[in-house]
């Protein structure tokens, strides 16, 4: 072992650095796959507030919710009040539920 | 004759004193102000503003009550006087407010474990209703957002692990410390608040709770409070006022909890709101926390937090630079609703200039 490591430092070195990254991957299993549906999520549900509960326009209420992180698709069904935006592989729907309790992520 | 004469305007004079403006459907007109003082305001709130980059001071809404009367208003951006504007974390003061009419139904006490209204919180059987108001559960929550979104508590809360039951969510963080004992400030303690008053006022009153316990005796026609999937109201974040509805409640927080001759919040309760929480270290956050409410209050060695303001000066704060001022000193309520996305705007130099422009005219 000890061979291998005065050997292959460099090697001995990386594959450490690979455990420790395997290791926090398995540690943060659960934030890191949820991490995708942060943005589609926060603007689906950010997007739906500003149109139906704050009755802002739609064009101001696209620029409010720009993140520095891009999503793909956008749809928002007027009619329904039902918002879907997509984006780092992931899709997320917000919808307007009433008077008073406004807007709620579709689960 | 002249005796009784002066002794007339004397207790005239102590009747205009005591005589107080309340809103009506509508809130009355005071005296128009104007001048370089709020020229001075009005170039610190209302800059040129920029929807491309988003940059700088970007006041949606500014409105100022004095002696129960409106005498400041000015909007800017897309809100007006009719919207409903999200006000994110003065929620939190709010459902302090809603809590507070149940206190005074006799519904809880302070002392009280929270699992008793919520059970999910097995765990943690040590946490009372105090704890939570005074964001000091010793939940290991991560309140930080934009800049450490991984480990968010507050963004999975509200958009991905947690979103669908929010206490839930918070229930099921670890311990970092012994209820009581330290702050920090969490979103998570907001909601669990939030599920507690469903079993202090029962699930058949709580979906119209805050509308019939607090909004409709202020005469607050305008509100919407978001909840998750199961019902319960984001109490951390998402509560929507008109900035005249908002000024209300703190019209409400500056006269002690009561609204015309109803004191409808305990005088004890605001108390309570008001005092700081003694486990708060100097310099944790950016002013001093009661119960659900931000305090100006010089406390562990360290100056107030606003210098320019009054030390009795109180707020509601929001996200994005959301904020409920109440002065009572000064009989004075102020909203401010906004966009602010860096951290250009300081409260201390608002409350210093609205002060200069609005404080002590009225009163000899």
């Amino acid at each position: 072992m000890s061979g291998f490591v005065r050997r292959r430092p460099f090697s001995t070195l990386l594959l450490l650095l690979l455990i420790a990254m395997l290791g926090w991957i398995w540690q943060e299993r659960v934030a890191l796959w949820a991490f995708p549906d942060i943005i589609s999520a926060y603007t689906a549900k950010e997007y739906c507030s500003c149109r139906y509960v704050m009755n802002n326009d739609a064009a101001y209420c696209r620029g409010y919710v720009k993140q520095w992180l891009p999503f793909s698709g956008f749809s928002d069904d007027e009619a329904s009040k039902h918002v879907t935006v997509s984006g780092m592989g992931r899709s997320n729907s917000a919808s307007w539920v009433g008077e008073r309790q406004g807007c709620r992520l579709v689960p | 004759m002249f005796k009784g004469l002066s002794l007339f305007f004397i207790l005239l004079l102590s009747l205009s004193a005591h005589a107080e403006t309340w809103p009506a459907e509508q809130w009355s007109q005071g005296p128009k102000i104007t001048g370089p003082a709020l020229e001075s305001l009005e170039t610190y709130a209302f800059p040129t503003r920029d929807d491309s980059t988003r940059k700088g001071i970007r006041t949606d809404a500014l409105l100022v009550i004095r002696d129960g009367q409106l005498i400041y208003e000015r909007y800017a951006g897309p809100t007006s006087a009719d919207t409903p504007h999200l006000t994110w974390s003065i929620s939190k003061s709010l459902m302090a407010t809603v809590l507070g009419v149940a206190y005074g139904e006799g519904l809880f006490s302070l002392q009280d474990p929270a699992v008793k209204f919520y059970p999910a919180l097995e765990n943690h059987p040590a946490i009372t209703l105090a704890d939570l108001l005074h964001w000091a559960s010793g939940l290991d929550w991560q309140e930080d957002y934009e800049y450490a979104p991984l480990k968010s508590s507050v963004v999975a809360m509200l958009y991905t692990l947690g979103h669908g039951n929010m206490a839930a969510f918070t229930a099921g963080h670890d311990e970092y410390a012994a209820p009581g004992q330290a702050f920090r400030y969490s979103s998570g303690d907001s909601n669990l608040l939030s599920a507690a008053l469903k079993n202090i006022v029962g699930p058949r009153r709580y979906p119209d709770y805050p509308w019939t316990a607090l909004f409709e005796p202020l005469g607050i026609r305008h509100a919407v409070w978001e909840t998750d999937a199961t019902g319960t109201f984001v109490a951390s974040s998402y509560a929507y006022l008109t900035a005249r509805d908002l000024a209300r409640i703190g019209l409400l927080m500056a006269r002690d909890g009561r609204w015309g001759d109803r004191q409808l919040l305990p005088k004890d309760w605001v108390a309570f709101n008001r005092k700081p929480f003694a486990g708060y270290r100097a310099h944790q956050d950016t002013a001093v926390p009661g119960g659900q409410w931000w305090l100006n209050r010089a406390v562990d060695g360290a100056a107030q937090p606003w210098p320019d303001a009054p030390a009795d000066t109180f707020a509601a704060l929001g996200h994005w630079g959301q904020a409920l001022y109440v002065i009572p000193s000064e009989n004075l309520v102020i909203v401010r609703y906004a966009d602010d996305r860096d951290g250009s705007y300081q409260h201390n130099e608002l409350l210093k200039r609205a002060l200069k422009a609005f404080a002590g005219k009225v009163q000899p």
